[in-house]
């Protein structure tokens, strides 16, 4: 990338040529969520409501695995059961074990559990990394193979349809959604008028693979996105930290009041300050029906219940055999 | 990481199937930390536990307090619920190895952190 890229995306995210699924995940979620570890773990701290309700009705002493547990905001909600969190990214593992919780570094697709052990487990804004539609059943798959027989799986992923905080062009399933760091800095005087979203499914596999200028175009477009995104607890551009002079820092929500002054004063900076670089997580947008599908592959799950909320689909499955 | 947790991790080395379990503890450095008594949660923990090795674990890392074979009524058995509870809960490995008994993988634990990530071809 050149010096003059106004968005700072550095180097390691140019697009390649010939990258596998593994290594575009590698490339655009885990290095990713490597690099804004610290920063997105100051904007994940409420549980979601449905998540918790799943925690506290597991019986006292359950087992239960976090498979992909970010800083482990999930770990400590109900202190009678036993958890064990994993995930990919070192540092957010490292927030985690900081926080006291049991916590190791691993890959969703070889999870290192015995066959069977947990009575229960949760992945919460995970299978949606993912780049293929086997990489997600697979994902599911190794969950299930850890849970035994009769264990809940609750599993929740970010949804096409979503109409609050975000307008995904409808016929675009796999998008890069930014996250922008914040930095103090001159303010950035480049902005374009144009409205993308995400990467059109014809583009998918210049953007994603080998063009290093056409994934730079697709990153700047994104980024731009951003701009115009409204607040979400995904958006952290929207929770206050313009890019440039967007009027989108809306309220940022209630969840968020709660926040202690220090996170505040990293998530929400003056308004003098600008952005400072953005990251590009690649997300498949899931439709109504697309994860139950998916579970049901499986042919190891049945579907106990099933919703929608925050901006996501979401279900519980019940492993009916190993 | 606690000692709990070394007993449900086993080696996953694509094609690495048998005797991957229990990975074997090296160089390791221990520590003590209280935490809450959990009856629920160490009853439900006797039909999980590899006791075996359990044992066979702790006798290499000097700790001998539990019995060779798990209590007949350890679900009410106060004494050896405390015990397992010091020495699944409270003991922690705050670095050292852990090495697979079948094909030698090595996963290293740091800042009491395993792990257990593997290298793509190793997937």
């Amino acid at each position: 990338m050149s010096q003059k890229n106004p968005l700072h995306i550095p180097s390691p995210f140019q697009a390649q040529v010939d990258m596998t699924p593994a290594q575009k995940e590698q490339e655009y979620v885990h290095n990713v969520y490597q690099v804004i570890a610290p920063h997105f773990s100051a904007t994940r701290y409420k549980p979601w409501p449905v998540v918790e309700e799943f925690l506290k009705t597991m019986p006292p002493g359950f087992v239960g695995a976090d498979v992909g547990c970010g800083n482990g905001k999930y770990i400590g909600v109900n202190p009678s059961l036993f958890m064990v969190g994993s995930d990919r990214s070192s540092n957010l593992i490292s927030i985690c074990a900081e926080r006291g919780h049991e916590a190791m570094v691993c890959d969703g697709l070889a999870l290192p559990y015995r066959p069977q052990f947990f009575d229960f487990a949760i992945s919460i804004a995970v299978i949606h990394h993912f780049i293929s539609p086997e990489r997600r059943i697979a994902a599911i798959e190794e969950i299930l193979r850890v849970v035994r027989v009769g264990g809940r799986v609750l599993i929740f992923v970010w949804a096409l349809e979503q109409t609050g905080k975000r307008d995904f062009d409808k016929d675009v399933q796999d998008v890069f959604v930014p996250w922008a760091m914040p930095k103090k800095s001159e303010p950035k005087k480049e902005k374009s008028k144009s409205r993308p979203q995400g990467i059109k499914k014809k583009d998918r596999k210049k953007a994603l693979a080998n063009d290093v200028e056409t994934a730079a175009e697709s990153m700047s477009q994104l980024a731009i996105q951003s701009d115009s995104a409204k607040d979400s607890e995904d958006q952290p551009v929207a929770q206050g930290m313009p890019v440039e002079s967007a009027p989108m820092a809306q309220p940022v929500e209630a969840s968020d009041t709660t926040q202690p002054a220090e996170e505040k004063e990293i998530v929400n900076p003056a308004p003098s300050q600008s952005a400072g670089p953005v990251f590009n997580r690649y997300y498949h947008l899931f439709q109504k029906g697309e994860l139950e599908d998916l579970v049901l592959q499986t042919k190891k799950a049945s579907i106990v219940q099933q919703g929608y909320d925050r901006d996501n689909w979401w279900c519980i499955l019940e492993k009916t055999s190993n | 990481m606690r000692l709990i947790t070394h007993n449900m991790l086993q080696c996953h080395v694509k094609g690495c199937n048998a005797n991957n379990f229990p990975l074997e503890l090296q160089e390791v450095v221990l520590e003590q930390e209280e935490a809450e008594l959990n009856e629920d949660f160490l009853r439900n923990m006797l039909n999980k536990l590899e006791y075996e090795a359990l044992v066979a674990t702790c006798l290499k890392l000097d700790i001998n307090d539990l019995p060779a074979t798990m209590p007949a009524d350890a679900m009410y058995n106060d004494e050896f619920l405390q015990i397992l509870h010091r020495v699944i809960l409270e003991t922690h490995i705050k670095s050292g190895k852990m090495v697979c008994p079948n094909c030698q993988h090595i996963y290293n634990i740091r800042d009491g952190i395993p792990n257990m990530l593997l290298a793509e071809h190793e997937v």
